[in-house]
Parts: structure tokens; C-alpha cells; sequence
């Protein structure tokens, strides 16, 4: 196909006011009379709240509001709006009579300044009737365990166990010559994101309220505080502009919007929250910590004859996305890797934790790092090239995915074929290491598929409108949310490139509940496939109405005209044009055309594949891995723009080099308080700590759901990284890790057992 | 952010008159790169805040082949980090200089303000000592001269009284066949609090080791001279047995706790590791 607007890195919509400083996000706004709120919030984990005093607080001067769980409506919501689905739990309370984990929020203050509503919090008196806690998953699964919910299924489960199964997994393991098992871990990271959660809420003397905040989701948001408090949905006005990221976090609620709307409904004036940066890790969403049992069966050739797993998530004080993560992990380990016969169990268990919930990756972090390493560990136990081994399985065309869709084409083969030949990877991995001297190097690769779409757990739908002007410009109006990603550019290159008029011509209205159609919110790596695909709709439905209008004009058939560059021309006639504005301009007095394109698009699923191939270097006097080279092979469909499909990766691989050496929010099992929460000693790696990335985008298996063969990137890219890191570490220095963070320490230790141990056994079958 | 009254002396005079005042309620504000997020994080409350940028001559970074490097409270790390005379006599200390925060950190943050926040981790801590640096601690009327390796009590504790304040800070100038070098161990490269930290000055005379000072950071409640180690070397031609048995002794002198940023035994056996490096890197250095 040939394109002229997608596929080019146009100038970014929103870069302007990016780098001058004027684009305005939630906590930029300021209003007449505005109040600023903070939230007291629980120094224990576990505890009912016998009394609270809030009297010293009231009379502080400066103080117009307070609430504590006796001044808020008592509704059970989701702490997570996605509407009707099996993605989150109703289990949460604005605030409750009892807290769950350490940093709970158990009362509001709004003052006229931030400090005073910070000493008021000091006022608040609070007595905690202590109870019994669960800090850690065996814990929570005792019998004799606290009970944090008494919500069904009981035990601290979340929610019945998720079980997939297919084939028979005992004629599997019997036919295996190999069978590998193995226990795995994975740890607590935190999305991290630029810009805290903040709100600015404001009713105005009709009773209606509006709402500036910093979310994934404004018309989940609208819904659940409308649900909450009982508004219709025309009386809650959602506002979000630009982002500073979100990472499937901030599809959440935070006790902060709820408690916003009420502080400002109580002291009748506007009220900002904005979370500190401690909040955001308090309060805030990490990955759920996880424990996979794995076990495999292999044929000599390197067939998976059987699979079978037990993941258990660790859910925090909340349900969040337990179910959502839970059923997305279990499922993904039917696939990536060919297999008959799987029985895969997927367990969320309530903690007396802070709550994990959406994450970049939702589940397939937790599920593919065990399985991407026990293959690497089956390759040589086989005598097989690890990657060769992962080729021969690969996911391909036909394949049921996780989602009961079959799969698209050969797009995961394609990029581990392409990565091995980038890298020369028979070469790379056969070279001999330098043993003397503490320095070690070696490759590992990785490999992934993501859906884009939350479909089948969520029914999805995307809407666009799209405009045209008199003078030929285009307006999309969209609900889709930017989180810093460029989506609103990439959906303003389709809406031209369906049209065929210039990028420049199209502009994107978004970001308002009362303007634009409905929209899920911005998660599951679907913006630019769903909401993409619902825009381009909505341009060929405005096409349709332009051509029409055209063909009076040039006396020709509709079906015979063609759009490009902003000039309609009858097919093969040569010069016989008028352009766009001509068509849709003011004429003989008359205004002019209203030509208005609407679309709905309910996607199912499309599924991006990638292999990451990954240099480190290992101390093996200080335990320190430095990841040296990254070269990750995408496969999208089609690339939109490719300058941010290539960002999306890049920031992606950050996270997960993170993930996998550094980032962990560690909680002190013995109380519940986060030993963390800050950027002090929560270690993101930055700029400096960077290896360089070579990316590879191939558009090898489109899929002919998504706009013009586009597929997801946004998840993609931060769960391959992870495997192929700790697979490099064993090729350079012979240890096996199944978890992360992988820390120099556990590296020193490692080796001291390598040392230790007696020489490994043979290649056992 | 919580309120405080806050001053801007114009002479030291003025300045420690007001720390008399307001006897150990008010934080002397330099760079305010700890101290405001300090306050901001409402770790310190202080009452008073004393600005002492708008004092003159505070900023003066001289440089003299015979007396040394003398610098006052008001240079900043940047400013050390890039002084080609730091660079070239004093290259531990400015290779810690440079690994304090960011460069926009380092912008603002003060050498003396890293000197007396005494933090055992603070990167700038051990290098000063190893080459034994000394403070000018000023009060009213007075003026004493501390080494910095006496200097520090405990976590954020020194030896200053409510109403000093340090003006300077004095490095000798180094003999011929000198090298100093200090390597700081974190889980990334900027950005970074020392998991460990280690400054090795040493002197040659051939192979022999003329004068050594070996000191550790972030393994005790301050940085600490690992004496017995320096006492191991000195004298002695440094072959790898005895750099091994050198590292091997620092070890035994550290006494790091178990935190978040690593455990007790894994920061001993990194001052291990590290001192060996460390005064393998001079030697090659001095060679």
C-alpha cells in the first residue's frame, strides 16, 4: 500500500506546547478560590478504626472541610471502573471504617493552603483497634489467616481460581523425554509515572460537577463517581488533557477523586489533591508480586509435549485488576510457545499490602519470564541453541492465541530469525568468554506476544467523529486519552491518510466527557488499533459524503474519484481535479456541505510479537550486571509513526532493565510499611544507565483488524527485556536465576554456589 | 512546604551572631540541596533558616603548588568536579565530586554542605580525608582549624557548635608519585546514594608505599580511615598478596550496617573488593 502520512515521523501534535511550557496538564490549573486537600492516611496496616477525631482539625484556621468514614456515602465501588467486566473487584469503600494496608487514606482535609491542610493532618487523632495481618501470600493462605475481606470466595482469594486447560498434560508428560520444573518469583515494581496523581474538582451552582484530573480513563472515571453519588452521567464532566503517563496504572481510583469531589461539594468551593510523590507509592499501583510453579515436557527435538503451571499473584489490601491480571497471566502461558496439552491454575490472594493493579504488561511479565528462561534451561539440557528451540516452537499462523483467536501470520519466527541474524547470534554465543579477570559477557534473547485489546475479558468498542470544514481541514474528535505516548498523532495521521489530506490538516479534539464520544480509556495496547481503527472508519464515512459532493461537481462517478494530497481527480484523467476545499467550500451562496463521519469499531484481538537480544556484562567480584547492548525485533503490522513506535520500545526496554536489576517496592513483612517509597532508594535505571537499543520494527503479520494492518506496540516491549537479561546472565557467568530484581548481591551468591556445587549433571533423557 | 523565618546575613559576623540567637533552631542554607528537601519532606523543621550566599568571599577556590587547594563554603561540587588543579592533584575528590546527584545538583550542592549534612554515605567525605583535608570553623570572634577526619560524630553529627560555622576547607598540596582515586559502589551510574565508598591516597617511592590512606564511606556511622590497613601497606612494596591483605584487613575495620540499599556482609566483602581496586588504580596511576 502505498501511504503518504502513515508510516512518516510527523511533528508530534502536542510538541509545541511540550517544549514551550504552555501545554497544561491537571496540576497546572488553578481556580478562584481554590482549596487544597491532603489525606490523613493509616500508620498500621491492619486495623479497625475505633475512633476518629477530627475536631482539633475542623477548628484550624484555614480549614473548610474535613471528612472522615462518617461524612462520605458508604457505596462498595470497584477500585478500578472498567464497566461490567470480570477485569477488577467491587471491594472497596471511599473510606472505610477499617484500613487494610499501611497508608491507607482514612480522612480528608481541604484548606486554603497545602501547609495548613498538612498540619491538620497532624490534628487528627485516630485510635486503631489492632487486628491480626497477613503481610505476604503464605501468610494470607493459612488456614487459621486473617480475614482482610469477607467477600467471596473466602480464604484471601480474590476470586475463584482462574484454571485453563487443553489437551491432556498426562499423556503430554508421558510422551516428554524431558521434563523440567521449576519455582519462580517475581518482585514489586511501581509504574513510576512522571506526573502524580492530581485532581481538580469544581460543582457548579447547578449541581454539576466537573473534574480535571490525570487519568487513563475519564469516562471510567465519570461513570463510577456518577455510580458512587448518584448523579446521572450529563451532570459529571470529565476533563483530561495531557498526561505525564499513566503505565495501566491510572485506570485506577485512588480514594483521592472521591474524596476531591466530596471536599469541594462540602466546602462549595473548587478543590485540588495532588498526590506526593511518597503517595504515589503509598497509595499507588504497583505489578502484583507473583509465584509461578512451572513444568514442561519435551520430545528430544525440542516439542513441548505438556505444560503446567500454578501462578499466584499477590492482590495487596485490594482486588484492583486481580482478576483482570490473574486470567490474562494463566492464559498466556497456552501460547508463545506451541503446546497441546496445558492445565495452567492462576491464584490472586488478598495481603495486608499496598495494592498492585494495571501494569504495562498486565500478567504477561509475571507468566513469560518463567516460561522464556525454563525454555532456555530445556534448550541446553536438550542440546539445542536456545533460540533455535524457542524458533522451532514459536507462536504462528492458525495457532489459537490466549484469547481463542486464531493467530495472524508468522510474526514472532520472523522476529527471532531476524534478531539471530542481526546479532549473529551462533557467533555471539559461541565465543569464547574471557575466564580470567572478574569481567564476564554474554547473550541472551527473549521472546513475547501481547493482544492489543482487553477483548475477551472486556467487550470492547471504540468511537470516533470526525469533521470536515469549510475550508477543507479536518477535526477528529476523539475519547481516547494521550498519556504522553503521541496516540492523538498517530490517530490524526490515520483520519489523513484515509482522507487524503495533508497531516497538517487534521486536528484532534479529545479530552472532554461533554464533547467527545465515549471511549474505554487508554489501556491494553489498543488506542492506536481500536481507536485508530473507529477514526479511519469515521474519515471513510466523511470521504464517502466528499466524494458524493465531488462527483457533481466533476461530473463523474463517486466510485471513479481518488483523494490525494488534498486534490480530488477523476481516476486516469489526467489534471482533472479540484481539491478538497473547492469540493467542500460555500457555493453559489449556499453554505457549506456538513459533512460528519461517525463510527463505532467493536474489536477482538490482534497479538504483536518480539524477541529481544540482550549483551550484558557481568562483576563477578561485586555482583554488578550492566546490560551492554539491547536489540529488540518488533512486530507491529503496520508502523504508524515510527520515531514513537521506536520511543515506545525504548521506554519500554528502560522499564524492564529496571524490573529485572533494580526496581523493587519493598514492604517490611513484619509490619506492612514500605521500606521505599521514594526515588531515593526506588532505583529506576536513567539516561546514564542506558545501553544503546537497536530497534527493529518489521510489519511482517498485519492484522486486518487494526488501521491499515496496525497493531499494539505499547505493552510489547517491557516483557521480553526481562528473560533475555537473566539468560544473558547465565550464559555469561553459569548462574540460573528464576526471579527479579535480580540484585549483585544475589549475583555474588550465585556464584559462591556455582563454586560450592559439585559439576552440573549431564543433559539428562 | 512548613514555614520558617528565614535570614540573609550579609557578613559571617551576622551570620553567627543569628546561629547564637537561635541556639541550634536554625540550618545554615548553602546549596539547600538536602536541606530543602529535607524541610519539604518534613524530616527537619527548623525554625530558622540562615542563608549564607550573600556573604562575600565564601565562593573563592585558590589553587598554590606549595600550600594546597583552599576553597570556601560557597563552592560548589560542579565547581570542584571541573577545576583542572582538582582534577590533576586531587583526582579522588573530584572523581566524588562528580558523582553527587546530577549536574544540576551539583550546580547549587556546596563541598562544605556535603562536609556538614555528614552523611556517612556523602561521596565527597572519604577523598577529602584520604588527602587530608582541614576545615576553618568560624565563630563569634574566633577561628579553629579541625581535620576533617576528627570532624564527624555520627549520622548528620559533627563536631560544630550551635553557633560555628565552617568557611573553608584547606587540601595540602601533594608530593610527587601521588595518586588519589575514590570508587563508589551503587545499583546505577548517576543519580546514586553509596552502597560503599572508597578513597585510597597513596604515595610511592618505587614500588614501595611511602604514605597510604585508605577511607571508607558508608560502612560506618562516618567515614571511617581503615588504619590497620594503611599500616599493612605502608612502608612495604605493594605486590598483589599484600593489596589483597590490605583489602582483606579494610574489611575487618568496616562496620556497615543492613539496609535497603544491601546487607552488612555484602557491603564488607564490596569494601573488600573495592579497596583492592582502589589502590590498584593508584598504583597505575602514580606509575
Amino acid at each position: 500500500m502505498n501511504m503518504s502520512v502513515v508510516g512518516k515521523s510527523v511533528k508530534r501534535v502536542d510538541t509545541l506546547g511540550k517544549v514551550t511550557g504552555l501545554a497544561r496538564y491537571a496540576g497546572d490549573l488553578s481556580l478562584p478560590g481554590m482549596l487544597h486537600a491532603k489525606i490523613k492516611r493509616s500508620n498500621i496496616a491492619h486495623a479497625s478504626i475505633k475512633q476518629i477525631d477530627v475536631s482539633k482539625a475542623r477548628a484550624l484556621p484555614g480549614v473548610k472541610a474535613v471528612l472522615t468514614h462518617q461524612d462520605v456515602p458508604r457505596v462498595l465501588h470497584y477500585g478500578s471502573p472498567h464497566p461490567r467486566s470480570a477485569s477488577v473487584t467491587k471491594d472497596q469503600y471511599i473510606l472505610d471504617n477499617k484500613v487494610r494496608y499501611w497508608g491507607e487514606g482514612v480522612a480528608a482535609v481541604a484548606a486554603i493552603s497545602e501547609e495548613i491542610a498538612e498540619e491538620a493532618l497532624d490534628l487528627i487523632e485516630v485510635e486503631y483497634e489492632k487486628l491480626p495481618a497477613a503481610f505476604t501470600v503464605e501468610q494470607a493462605l493459612c488456614p487459621d489467616a486473617p480475614l482482610i475481606h469477607d467477600t467471596s470466595p473466602g480464604g484471601n482469594l480474590v476470586m475463584d481460581p482462574v484454571i485453563v486447560t487443553r489437551g491432556d498434560i498426562e499423556r503430554g508428560f508421558a510422551e516428554a523425554d524431558l521434563i523440567i520444573e521449576g519455582e519462580f518469583k517475581g518482585g514489586r515494581p511501581t509504574p513510576a509515572y512522571m506526573e502524580p496523581n492530581v485532581c481538580l474538582c469544581q460543582w457548579d451552582g447547578n449541581g454539576k460537577l466537573t473534574v480535571w484530573i490525570s487519568t487513563q480513563a475519564p469516562f471510567m472515571v465519570r461513570g463510577v463517581i456518577a455510580e458512587v453519588l448518584g448523579l446521572p452521567l450529563n451532570n459529571v464532566r470529565v476533563l483530561v488533557d495531557h498526561m505525564g503517563g499513566g503505565f495501566g496504572a491510572k485506570q485506577d481510583l485512588f480514594q483521592n477523586e472521591f474524596l476531591c469531589v466530596l471536599l469541594a461539594r462540602e466546602s462549595k468551593r473548587p478543590v485540588r489533591m495532588e498526590l506526593s510523590r511518597k503517595e504515589t507509592f503509598l497509595s499507588g499501583r504497583s505489578r502484583h508480586p507473583v509465584h509461578v510453579w512451572l513444568k514442561q515436557g519435551f520430545k528430544k527435538d525440542g516439542t513441548i509435549t505438556a505444560r503446567q503451571a500454578l501462578l499466584t499473584f499477590n492482590s495487596g489490601a485490594y482486588g484492583s485488576h486481580a482478576p483482570g491480571v490473574t486470567g490474562v497471566s494463566t492464559a498466556s502461558l497456552t501460547s508463545l510457545y506451541r503446546c497441546e496439552n496445558v492445565h495452567l491454575e492462576g491464584r490472586a490472594v488478598y495481603t495486608n499490602t499496598p495494592i498492585a493493579g494495571a501494569f504495562r504488561g498486565y500478567g504477561c511479565v509475571q507468566s513469560y519470564y518463567p516460561l522464556d528462561i525454563q525454555m532456555d534451561e530445556a534448550a541446553e539440557r536438550l542440546g539445542i541453541d536456545p533460540a533455535e528451540l524457542k524458533l522451532r516452537n514459536a507462536v504462528r499462523g492458525d495457532d489459537i492465541a490466549p484469547s481463542g483467536h486464531a493467530v495472524t501470520g508468522h510474526g514472532l519466527e520472523d522476529c527471532i530469525r531476524r534478531g539471530m541474524a542481526e546479532v549473529k547470534w551462533s557467533e555471539v554465543r559461541a565465543q569464547a568468554h574471557e575466564t580470567s579477570g572478574a569481567i564476564r559477557y554474554g547473550w541472551g534473547m527473549g521472546c513475547e506476544m501481547h493482544g492489543s485489546s482487553a477483548y475477551p475479558g472486556i467487550k470492547e468498542q471504540g468511537n470516533a467523529i470526525v469533521k470536515m470544514n469549510e475550508d477543507g481541514t479536518v477535526t477528529l474528535v476523539t475519547g481516547t486519552t494521550g498519556l504522553g505516548t503521541g496516540a492523538h498523532t498517530a490517530l490524526a495521521q490515520i483520519v489523513a491518510e484515509e482522507l487524503g489530506v495533508k497531516f497538517e490538516d487534521v486536528g484532534v479534539v479529545h479530552g472532554d466527557t461533554d464533547v467527545t464520544p465515549w471511549d474505554i480509556g487508554a489501556f491494553a495496547s489498543h488506542t492506536t488499533f481500536m481507536g485508530g481503527r473507529a477514526a479511519q472508519m469515521a474519515a471513510a464515512e466523511v470521504k464517502k459524503q466528499l466524494l458524493e459532493r465531488a462527483a457533481e461537481r466533476l461530473e463523474a462517478a463517486p466510485g471513479d474519484l481518488d483523494i490525494a494530497d488534498g486534490m480530488i481527480s477523476v481516476k486516469g484523467v489526467p489534471g482533472y481535479q479540484i481539491s478538497v476545499r473547492e469540493a467542500i467550500a460555500p457555493r453559489l451562496g449556499l453554505p457549506a456541505a456538513h459533512l460528519v463521519g461517525t463510527a463505532s469499531y467493536h474489536p477482538t484481538k490482534s497479538y504483536s510479537f518480539a524477541a529481544h537480544f540482550v549483551q550484558v556484562k557481568v562483576d563477578t567480584k561485586t555482583g554488578q550486571i550492566e546490560v551492554v547492548k539491547v536489540v529488540p525485533v518488533h512486530e507491529i503490522g503496520r508502523t504508524i509513526h515510527p520515531v514513537a513506535a521506536a520511543g515506545q520500545i525504548e521506554g519500554g526496554i528502560q522499564q524492564g532493565i529496571g524490573h529485572t536489576l533494580t526496581e523493587d517496592y519493598v514492604i517490611d513483612t513484619t509490619d506492612g510499611h514500605s521500606l521505599n517509597p521514594s526515588f531515593v532508594d526506588y532505583k529506576m535505571p536513567l539516561s546514564m544507565d542506558m545501553p544503546p537499543i537497536h530497534t527493529i520494527i518489521i510489519e511482517t503479520a498485519p492484522n486486518p483488524g487494526g488501521p491499515f494492518g496496525a497493531k499494539g506496540i505499547a505493552e510489547d516491549p517491557i516483557i521480553a527485556i526481562g528473560p533475555a537479561i537473566a539468560n544473558a546472565v547465565y550464559h555469561a557467568i553459569g548462574v540460573r536465576f528464576h526471579h527479579y530484581p535480580i540484585t549483585p548481591e544475589q549475583v555474588l551468591d550465585g556464584l559462591r554456589k556455582k563454586n560450592e556445587a559439585a559439576p552440573r549433571p549431564g543433559i539428562a533423557a | 512546604m512548613r514555614r520558617f523565618d528565614y535570614f540573609e546575613p550579609q557578613t559571617l559576623d551576622e551570620a553567627v551572631a543569628l546561629l547564637s540567637r537561635y541556639n541550634g533552631t536554625a540550618n545554615v542554607l548553602a546549596g539547600g540541596t538536602d536541606l530543602l528537601v529535607e524541610i519539604k519532606e518534613q524530616i527537619r523543621k527548623p525554625d530558622h533558616v540562615i542563608n549564607i550566599k550573600k556573604i562575600p568571599g565564601m565562593n573563592r577556590l585558590t589553587f598554590d603548588p606549595v600550600a594546597g587547594l583552599n576553597f570556601g563554603s560557597l563552592v560548589t561540587a560542579r565547581e570542584i568536579e571541573t577545576s583542572p588543579d582538582v582534577r590533576r592533584d586531587y583526582s579522588g575528590l573530584a572523581q566524588a565530586a562528580s558523582e553527587v546527584g546530577s549536574i544540576q545538583v551539583r550546580n547549587r550542592a556546596t563541598i562544605v554542605g556535603n562536609i556538614c549534612r555528614a552523611s556517612p554515605s556523602a561521596d565527597t567525605l572519604p577523598p577529602l580525608i584520604a588527602d587530608g583535608a582541614i576545615v576553618t570553623v568560624f565563630s563569634e570572634g574566633d577561628e579553629r582549624r579541625v581535620a576533617l577526619e576528627d570532624f564527624f560524630v555520627g549520622p548528620g553529627r559533627t563536631v560544630l557548635r550551635p553557633n560555628e560555622i565552617v568557611t573553608a576547607v584547606e587540601l595540602p598540596a601533594v608530593t610527587p608519585h601521588s595518586a588519589s582515586i575514590y570508587i563508589k559502589h551503587g545499583r546505577r551510574k548517576a543519580m546514586e546514594l553509596a552502597t560503599v565508598g572508597v578513597a585510597v591516597s597513596l604515595t610511592l617511592e618505587g614500588a614501595v608505599c611511602r604514605r597510604i590512606r585508605i577511607v571508607l564511606g558508608a560502612v560506618a556511622p562516618t567515614p571511617i580511615r581503615a588504619k590497620k590497613a594503611e599500616a599493612l601497606a605502608q612502608g612495604h612494596a605493594l605486590d598483589e598478596d599484600l593489596i589483597e591483605a590490605a583489602a582483606q584487613t579494610a574489611m575487618d575495620e568496616s562496620r556497615p550496617i543492613s539496609n535497603i540499599r544491601g546487607s552488612a556482609a555484602y557491603r564488607r566483602e564490596m569494601v573488600r573488593v573495592l579497596t583492592a581496586r582502589a589502590i590498584r588504580q593508584a598504583q597505575e596511576c602514580v606509575q
